[in-house]
């Protein structure tokens, strides 16, 4: 029985009355990293940025069904309550996700007060450890601009793993990073995954990192899924022209 | 920190030198004679004799240097000299009109701060909705208008049209209306046009997108945006201050306050140029004062903009 | 695509009107219904009617040929100040950026100093002292107004010289006076052309301003701020007298604002 956490119905997403997505068919099963592939101005992160109700696009058509709910006709405030603790992102660029003059610490507390959670720092120890951050103590009572991109950046993804959501989606995280950070990068996505049964959504130009990780791979161009299913399927019997050009170029990975 | 407040102190001593120079030889340049023109007014006769006493006598009869030396060396006193008017010292005059236009001006800010800054937070926040189409049209039509057209446009429909307000204002509270609403209108466009501005560029920050996809509540985001924009927003109100002095002038003319930008225009009708040259100086400092402090200011609460 | 079309169309239907403007100002000669500065006993202060479309004033001059040849007045020292502003910052300012050394250090300086005080404060003091009617308020406002445009060309100038291209052309052996002219010019002519079109509205607020003080044009010549300032005293008799030049001030500054604004948002777009 298949149980798609996310399921996007002939989406149209437009800015500024263009249409940046003309009608996305894609789902993600529960427990499955779905990477969406494209080159950029293909709409890839638009997708992520219709998810998470971001105010600066219009969406003429389509449904975001998450759990089979629509995501798109929810009040701001039902959305708020949604996205941190069910739906968490980790965005493009992860290292300026806080504010960068405000001590971490209040800006943690503020998150979890917008979800009525508290502030255990045990469990927030915890998650900074496993993602090989130390002195949990001495980070929290710093700012952000006082810090390396590298610290922000684990700070951030502790920060979208905190309330342990169902599905995370992550924008081109891994756009900004060379090869061997972006890997390790990639095999922490891929540890919280198995550990937590987390649904990932990672939105990539690169299709080497999405042959490492992903389950199933969409390849997006010009707003439109041109190519849609298994990653197996894909990275070994590609049908479209575009497709096959991307994978031509992805350098042999170790699998 | 401190090194570097004092270095630009020391910046802020050189600019107020230079400009306090090219003021001064402006002056000399100037054309016409005080002296031909104090003894006239004094019904003197004027003669080469009684011309070249009073010349003495005012000494405009030194080389440029040494009287440039000499006004600059007295103006660190706190002596401005005297006025040619009417021998009085400048400075007792300069403070009298310094108290009553800075009354009018503070009064102005406070006012167009208390309009301009809500607005344009609530016109930010809504960008594109209906208020701030309303917010974006009126700061865009009070930024156009000169602050000498509003008064005259008020004292027109609120005195005379309306009978509301006396048309010369007396030193009270009602007197002070029309000349704070006539700097304060202008001002609250020009305000409400660059603090929406600064917000809006702040939401484009990518800690916004961070903020909203952790789910966190509006208020608190609001509450993150204000508190990175306040520094540039307090820059925006000193340099605005430069505007407010400029406008005061008119102002104070138009409804006869006798703050220091009436004192300035009947000195200029009057040809007393220790009043002008004190004017510019003291009008200097406090600009560049405001600004520096609210430079260093913006560096106390935005640690990452340089002093 | 089709956000910047439609900037582009409102451009156009602003710069029309603008341009309408403009040409008012220029024929006011011909489309003047009477001389601005011949007073008329017998027609003192009469409400506007079909011979004087905006009345008379105090001398039973007619109002609205006064507003159309004011317009003249004002737009004419509004252009030239900002145009002879636009031509010295932008010279200075490539100037400063291509060469640097220590006149640019020192141009710089100056233009500190200026920029640190209230520009309206010392244009009032410099138009005071020199007393010299129109010329004089300009010069007053241009003293600080080459500053923005020079401080823009600088920074644009000094981009501009590390382009790949610049330098190509420099290799190429070609002359300073060609690269400066062919490569750098065009290239920051069009930040430094809209900075001027956003100066007109702020220029034209100061020299009425000024001129309305008493600093600016000496009466009778007919200038929007003068004639306000003049029209004042009978405003409660006569309030037409003011109407007029307050219109005219207020649709002019308005239509230039909103054309500058107008382009920023396209340049953007």
């Amino acid at each position: 029985m298949q149980d798609r956490i996310l399921e996007i119905k002939d989406l149209q997403i437009a800015y500024d009355e263009e249409l940046a997505v003309k009608g996305a068919n894609l789902f993600v099963e529960r427990g499955e990293v779905l990477c969406i592939v494209g080159e950029s101005g293909s709409g890839k992160s638009t997708v992520i940025r219709a998810i998470t109700g971001n105010k600066q696009i219009k969406i003429p058509g389509g449904q975001i069904l998450f759990e089979g709910k629509d995501l798109i006709p929810l009040k701001n405030r039902e959305r708020q309550k949604l996205l941190g603790t069910r739906i968490g992102l980790i965005q493009q660029n992860p290292a300026g996700a806080f504010n960068p003059i405000r001590k971490i610490d209040k800006q943690f507390r503020e998150t979890l007060k917008s979800h009525r959670l508290p502030f255990l720092k045990e469990e927030l120890d915890k998650m900074f450890t496993s993602i090989g951050l130390k002195n949990t103590t001495d980070i929290l009572k710093s700012r952000p601009y006082e810090m390396s991109g590298g610290m922000n950046q684990r700070i951030a993804i502790a920060a979208a793993m905190l309330m342990d959501p169902e599905l995370l989606l992550c924008d081109e995280i891994t756009s900004a990073l060379d090869v061997t950070t972006a890997i390790s990068v990639t095999d922490e996505l891929l540890r919280v995954k198995n550990e937590h049964r987390t649904t990932i959504i990672l939105v990539t130009h690169n299709l080497g990192i999405a042959a490492n990780i992903a389950d199933r791979i969409a390849i997006m161009s010009k707003g439109e899924v041109i190519e849609f299913d298994k990653a197996d399927r894909i990275l070994h019997d590609p049908q479209k022209e575009y497709t096959k050009n991307l994978l031509r170029d992805v350098p042999k990975l170790s699998s | 920190m401190i090194v570097k407040i004092l270095k630009k102190l020391a910046s802020l001593i050189v600019i107020l030198l230079i400009l306090s120079f090219l003021v001064f030889g402006l002056m000399y340049l100037a054309p016409g004679d005080p002296a031909e023109r104090k003894l006239s007014e004094q019904g003197i006769a004027i003669n080469k004799e009684t011309l070249e006493a009073e010349r003495a006598k005012m000494g405009l009869d030194r080389p440029f240097l040494v009287r440039y030396g000499e006004w600059l060396s007295g103006i660190i006193r706190g002596d401005f000299g005297a006025s040619y008017k009417d021998d009085m010292p400048v400075g007792p005059k300069l403070a009298a009109g310094l108290k009553n236009t800075f009354i009018l001006a503070f009064s102005s800010l406070l006012l167009a701060l208390i309009v301009a800054f809500p607005l344009s937070v609530i016109s930010a926040f809504r960008k594109n909705g209906v208020i701030d189409y309303i917010v974006r049209l009126l700061s865009f039509i009070g930024n156009s208008l000169p602050n000498f057209l509003i008064s005259i446009l008020l004292m027109y429909f609120l005195c005379i049209k309306l009978n509301l307000f006396p048309v010369i204002a007396k030193g009270n509270v009602q007197g002070l209306l029309l000349p704070v609403f006539s700097l304060s209108i202008p001002m609250s466009g020009r305000f409400i046009r660059q603090m929406r501005a600064e917000i809006l560029d702040q939401l484009k920050e990518d800690y916004v997108t961070g903020m909203q996809g952790r789910g966190v509540k509006q208020r608190y985001i609001v509450m993150n945006v204000l508190r990175n924009s306040i520094g540039h927003i307090f820059t925006i109100i000193a340099l605005q201050i430069g505007g407010l002095m400029g406008g005061s002038v008119v102002i104070e003319t138009i409804f006869r306050w006798p703050g220091i930008g009436k004192l300035v225009m009947d000195s200029i009708t009057a040809r007393d140029y220790p009043v002008i040259l004190g004017f510019v100086i003291v009008i200097g400092v406090i600009y560049v004062v405001i600004n520096q402090l609210s430079d260093i200011l913006n560096h106390i609460l935005d640690p990452r903009t340089s002093l | 695509m089709r956000k910047k079309k439609r900037a582009r169309i409102k451009i156009i239907i602003v710069a029309a009107l603008a341009l309408l403007l403009l040409l008012c100002a220029v024929f006011a000669g011909v489309l003047a219904p009477h001389d601005p500065s011949a007073p008329n006993a017998a027609v003192i202060r009469i409400a506007p009617c079909a011979e004087y479309p905006l009345g008379t004033d105090n001398l039973g001059r007619c109002v609205l040929s006064r507003v159309l040849y004011g317009g003249r007045t004002t737009i004419a020292a509004t252009f030239l100040l900002v145009f002879i502003s636009f031509a010295v910052g932008t010279l200075i300012g490539i100037l400063c950026g291509y060469y640097g050394g220590i006149v640019d250090k020192l141009l710089m300086r100056v233009a500190d100093v200026l920029l640190a005080f209230p520009q309206m404060v010392i244009a009032i003091a410099v138009a005071g002292i020199l007393n010299g009617g129109m010329t004089g308020a300009m010069i007053s406002m241009g003293v600080t107004m080459w500053v923005s445009f020079a401080r823009l060309a600088r920074s644009h100038t000094f981009a501009l010289k590390n382009e790949a291209y610049i330098q190509a052309a420099v290799f190429a052996g070609k002359s300073d006076l060609y690269i400066l002219l062919f490569h750098i010019f065009p290239n920051l002519l069009a930040p430094v052309l809209t900075q001027a079109l956003t100066q007109i509205g702020t220029t034209m607020i100061g020299l009425s301003g000024l001129s309305f003080l008493g600093l600016g044009v000496i009466p009778p010549t007919p200038e929007w701020g003068a004639m306000i300032a003049e029209a004042r005293a009978y405003i409660q008799i006569a309030p037409w007298t003011i109407m007029g030049p307050a219109a005219a001030v207020i649709i002019t500054i308005i239509l230039f604002n909103y054309l500058g604004d107008a382009v920023m948002d396209y340049r953007e777009v």
